[in-house]
């Protein structure tokens, strides 16, 4: 019985024309509906490629524009938009926001947006050069990206000029590791430390070692103090059967994996991301010994770190730690520090800090995070938005945030208030200030400046976790390093 | 209503002057064919301007470390053929599609025959299966990257998996995800599937049943020929909505482990939003449009003869 010969069946005629469309049949109309779907389909799918009229937005700097005494009120009535993404900072700043507005005069809004999506929205922001906000929250390297277009307004002028900024500033202050992280001349070879000052450090972040420190006393054990002997210890504390591990650092296909945990060692194992030959960067984590401190740091994530290490960000990291699930956390201190705070975790209280494994030759040498502040070169409040930097990068609002941070303000930029008002709060955080004093000296970005940077370092997370997938180490680094140099070369 | 397009007499008179129609100027009534058609205009206006625009920036070198766009031609286009990275990602969303698709569409229309018989339970279930379908994707990439959690996810637990098992790993990452989006949008295959079953008509059926044929003869004879049209109409929403997967596969796996899920859309947001290169993810974005409609004409052109044979229009 074939129904397509069954003429009870409601038949239906092959192509007949559309109704009130002569000449366009069925067929056709839904060819092109099939085509018109695609195009619907690429329409939503191309804008997001595409950021509107792009170039190089902004104009000229502000600060010769202010003239005259300082005066906190001198953009009185002034009401500027600042993109911030939740953060201990952001927490700790945000009451204090009234203060800024009562001795300034000027109102802040706070745009809040999730640090997934946060350089997202912030890209599109800066991209379009539409000026929707004045000041944002900003990381290091994204000045090498946000800087040579123009986006970033030049904040040295700003600081330099005695109209704009008051006497007690004191950016000298600001640990100078710090301040050379922010600023760069964007010219291929120049160290950071030149150029413009691009952006003020409002908090940042050492990578240290966090450990469970009940756990340790326990089994009368102490932090290790070489990358070898780390690597024994992490194994000895992994235990896959009651679910728990040695230690956790990120391992998620970003940018984001490279500059914490694997920067430091891989520093303090005497490698280097990129040597300059001539007038080019020559990319350098192929060499020998980054090839076998590669090696040796995958094979640590694959016999003492969490399983699904390849998806692992921070809060992954500090979660397995505040759980009692990983023994060792080598990342940020500030996003270990509040899971020693009562009632953030499990193991509140249980918790201490370590340098970390030094080097072959004893050294130091860490990789830092900052959130800074800066203002976007397209900005049409601008002083005012420099008056905002200025108070939160200050050290009275500092110190106040310190004080009154919910989540604690690990760590402040400023010498003077770490020294004062973050050490008489610190209470029971052992060997927090001691590893802080330890490393900061020779805390600083370690990775080479360069325009590619978020494409390299993701791929160089990419290779990380192709050879934790089972590629050989020296072969895939060897790919990584041509494609990292071919890519500058070509920039 | 004739009269109304009918000229006015010579001469004119009293009742024509009194038609409020036969006031509405020439130049009116020649323009309200524009006005009619202007939201429509607009509509495609909104739709063509951001696409053209987009397909715009695959012909320039555009990006953050090249602020002021630069006319290169073919050049993105070239470059972006002859890159393996791009082929990679190609076969994982080809891979995607395919066999995400087919999954979906088998326990679909599994689902649908299932509650096709009226039942309180079928009806019970006709509404809970609706509920994944109610979870934006990126909710349940969140979702479900808790459950393959090795060390407290759910999976591990109640399958005895242990804490060493990782879904997420480089062989069974594209797997895992693919899995959510079984667990998204099988519902959706299944209750436009199961809408169309009841649409069918009854006549054939009750003939074949009077005439002794089995169920499994009427289904593979009448019922499955018959339901085709809805499946392929299922097939074709959910290829192209696979061929442009990004949303919970970025949250479970931003693309990695190394490549194994980076989609055409994951590459594309990577170059473009990620890395800033603008052009090169206007390319990657360009070339997947390509695809999608050649997928899309093909899929309709095999969906109009569906029609006809169901139809029992074409041999």
């Amino acid at each position: 019985m074939n129904p397509r010969r069954n003429p009870r069946l409601p038949r239906t005629p092959g192509t007949p024309p559309v109704a009130g469309v002569p000449g366009l049949s069925r067929r056709r109309a839904m060819g092109l509906l099939g085509a018109g779907g695609a195009a619907a389909a690429g329409a939503v799918l191309l804008p997001g490629c595409g950021l509107g009229t792009g170039g190089i937005s902004g104009g000229e700097n502000g600060a010769g524009e202010v003239t005259g005494a300082f005066d906190w009120r001198k953009a009185e009535g002034a009401e500027i938009s600042v993109l911030q993404t939740p953060h201990p900072y952001q927490v700790a700043f945000q009451p204090l926001l009234a203060q800024f507005t009562e001795l300034t005069g000027i109102t802040v809004n706070a745009d809040l947006v999730a640090e997934a999506d946060y350089y997202t929205r912030l890209n599109t922001e800066l991209a379009s050069g539409a000026g929707n906000y004045d000041a944002f929250m900003t990381g290091a390297y994204f000045i090498w990206t946000y800087g040579p277009p123009g986006w970033m307004e030049d904040l040295r002028p700003w600081i330099d000029n005695e109209s704009a900024t008051a006497d007690e500033y004191d950016f000298d202050d600001i640990y100078e590791g710090l301040r050379t992280s922010t600023s760069w001349d964007f010219a291929v070879g120049s160290p950071l430390g030149t150029g413009g000052q691009w952006a003020i450090p409002w908090g940042f972040e050492t990578n240290v070692l966090c450990y469970n420190k009940a756990e340790f006393d326990r089994r009368g054990i102490r932090p290790a103090e070489t990358f070898d002997e780390l690597r024994e210890l992490a194994v000895d504390l992994t235990d896959r059967d009651e679910n728990t591990y040695g230690l956790a650092f990120r391992g998620s296909r970003s940018w984001a994996t490279i500059h914490p945990g694997f920067m430091t060692q891989f520093t303090r194992e005497g490698c280097v991301d990129y040597t300059l030959e001539g007038d080019r960067l020559v990319a350098a984590m192929n060499s020998d010994a980054a090839v076998d401190f590669t090696r040796k740091w995958v094979d640590l994530a694959r016999d003492a770190g969490p399983t699904s290490w390849t998806t692992y960000d921070y809060p992954d990291c500090t979660a397995d730690l505040g759980s009692g699930t990983a023994m060792m956390v080598y990342d940020a201190d500030s996003a270990t520090y509040p899971q020693n705070i009562a009632g953030n975790s499990a193991e509140a209280g249980n918790l201490a800090w370590h340098p970390g494994p030094a080097g072959p030759d004893g050294n130091y040498d860490t990789n830092l995070w900052t959130w800074s502040l800066a203002m976007s070169s397209a900005s049409r409040n601008k002083l005012a938005a420099w008056l905002f930097i200025q108070w939160a990068t200050g050290r009275d609002a500092q110190s106040q945030a310190v004080q009154t941070g919910e989540l604690g303000f690990a760590d402040p930029t400023r010498e003077s208030v770490f020294e004062d008002a973050f050490k008489a709060g610190l209470g029971d955080f052992p060997g927090y200030q001691e590893t802080f004093e330890r490393v900061i000296d020779s805390t600083r970005i370690h990775f080479t400046p360069q325009t590619q940077f978020f494409e390299n370092t993701e791929n160089w997370a990419v290779a990380l976790q192709d050879i934790y997938a089972g590629d050989d180490a020296e072969e895939r680094l060897d790919a990584l390093a041509q494609a990292s140099t071919d890519a500058l070369d070509t920039e | 209503m004739s009269t109304t397009t009918a000229p006015p007499e010579a001469g004119g008179s009293g009742p024509v002057r009194d038609d409020p129609v036969r006031r509405v100027p020439a130049w009116r009534r020649a323009l309200r064919p524009y006005l009619l058609s202007v939201p429509a205009v607009l509509i495609i206006a909104g739709i063509l301007y951001p696409f053209v625009l987009g397909a715009y920036y695959a012909f320039l070198d555009y990006s953050a470390v090249v602020p002021e766009p630069v006319f290169v031609g073919l050049r993105n286009i070239t470059g972006t053929l002859g890159d393996p990275v791009f082929w990679s990602s190609v076969r994982v969303t080809a891979t995607y599609a395919v066999a995400a698709t087919t999954v979906e569409t088998v326990l679909g229309v599994g689902i649908a025959l299932l509650l096709f018989r009226a039942s309180l339970v079928g009806r019970l279930l006709e509404r809970l299966l609706i509920l994944p379908l109610m979870i934006a994707p990126v909710i349940a990439g969140v979702i479900w990257g808790l459950m393959f959690n090795p060390q407290f996810g759910v999976l591990n637990h109640v399958l005895g998996l242990g804490s060493t098992f990782d879904w997420l790993s480089e062989d069974r990452a594209l797997w895992s995800v693919m899995l959510v989006d079984v667990w998204i949008f099988t519902p959706f295959v299944a209750i436009l599937v199961l809408a169309g079953i009841r649409s069918l008509p009854r006549e054939p059926f009750e003939a074949s049943d009077v005439d002794g044929a089995s169920w499994f003869y009427m289904f593979r004879r009448l019922m499955l020929p018959m339901m085709w049209p809805y499946i392929l109409v299922a097939v074709i929403f959910r290829f192209m909505d696979s061929l442009k997967v990004f949303d919970h596969v970025y949250v479970l796996t931003a693309g990695g482990p190394g490549g194994a899920t980076r989609t055409l859309q994951v590459g594309a947001f990577q170059n473009s939003i990620t890395n800033l290169n603008f052009s090169l993810g206007s390319t990657y974005m360009l070339l997947l449009w390509v695809i999608v409609f050649i997928t899309a004409r093909y899929l309709v052109s095999v969906l109009g003869r569906a029609q006809r044979r169901a139809a029992g229009s074409e041999d």
